[in-house]
């Protein structure tokens, strides 16, 4: 239990919850958006210890590198008027319902931990804890070949219709 | 050697799962509800990568991949969107939009 791999996963737990947490508390975009990259990292972290490390690099490179920023030039595009009494902007989110959505919440994370805690899991094997890119390579080449190009086809028509949506069509 | 239990990971995806519907249930703007979106689907995705540990196969860490793919399509997609409901209101609250009845 005091191995350097729990104290690790401890430390990643407070990063990617507290951080998530603070999402949902601030009403700031941009400090939600910096909130989201703290999570973002830990959840790269969570990936590492489960011996999963083309998941972490990928997940870094996309998600810190390009959602994020995609992000925050949504935040900056889309309003920040300053409002007629000086105070507040288009930065702060007005929030509605708290009481009812911070009681699904809990009863969603207590439902869940409840139904996983009643199932036993086995593993059907040994986990080996060497890289696993190697074998990723070659899964994509060989059984998931269809699904890989399928999914490359996709991203190109997204990425297009994306450009398309977002120009000024007038 | 000491592994962590399966069982931390999936307490962990239930939490930001959880976290990610209150974010979508509360928050009135339209880019928060899709940082929300956002994190429902790495809760979903940590549970993948969490059970495809015991795996020889990789099967969840190929799904994984493919669901980080798809993640991106949808919030490029999503955020092309919300330009032009921008451009066309000036506004992206969610309580803007109101149905004619």
């Amino acid at each position: 239990m005091n191995s350097p791999l729990m104290i690790g996963f401890l430390a990643l737990t407070v990063l990617t919850c507290g951080s998530a947490f603070l999402m949902l508390w601030t009403k700031n975009v941009l400090h939600a958006a910096l909130a989201m990259f703290m999570t973002m990292l830990g959840l790269a972290g969570f990936y590492v210890l489960a011996f999963a490390d083309v998941m972490a690099v990928s997940h870094l490179m996309i998600y810190v590198g390009g959602v994020l920023i995609l992000i925050l030039f949504g935040i900056m595009m889309t309003g920040q008027r300053i409002s007629k009494t000086g105070q507040t902007n288009e930065l702060f989110t007005e929030q509605k319902g708290r009481f009812w959505a911070f009681f699904i919440g809990l009863t969603v994370f207590f439902g869940l931990s409840w139904l996983l805690g009643q199932q036993h899991f086995y593993a059907f094997s040994d986990m080996d804890q060497q890289s696993k890119l190697g074998r990723v390579g070659l899964s994509f080449m060989l059984e998931y070949s269809f699904p890989f190009e399928l999914t490359g086809v996709f991203l190109l028509i997204a990425l297009v219709g994306a450009t398309y949506i977002a120009k000024n069509h007038e | 050697m000491n592994e962590i239990p399966l069982i931390f990971f999936l307490w962990v995806g239930a939490f930001l799962f959880a976290t990610g519907l209150s974010i979508i249930l509360i928050k009135r703007n339209v880019i928060f509800v899709l940082m929300g979106v956002e994190l429902m689907l790495n809760a979903a995705n940590l549970n993948l990568i969490a059970f495809s540990r015991g795996d020889d196969q990789n099967q969840g860490l190929m799904m994984g991949l493919f669901v980080l793919v798809i993640g991106v399509c949808e919030m490029s997609i999503a955020l092309a969107i919300i330009l032009q409901v921008y451009r066309r209101f000036k506004k992206i609250d969610i309580d803007q939009f109101q149905s004619r009845n």
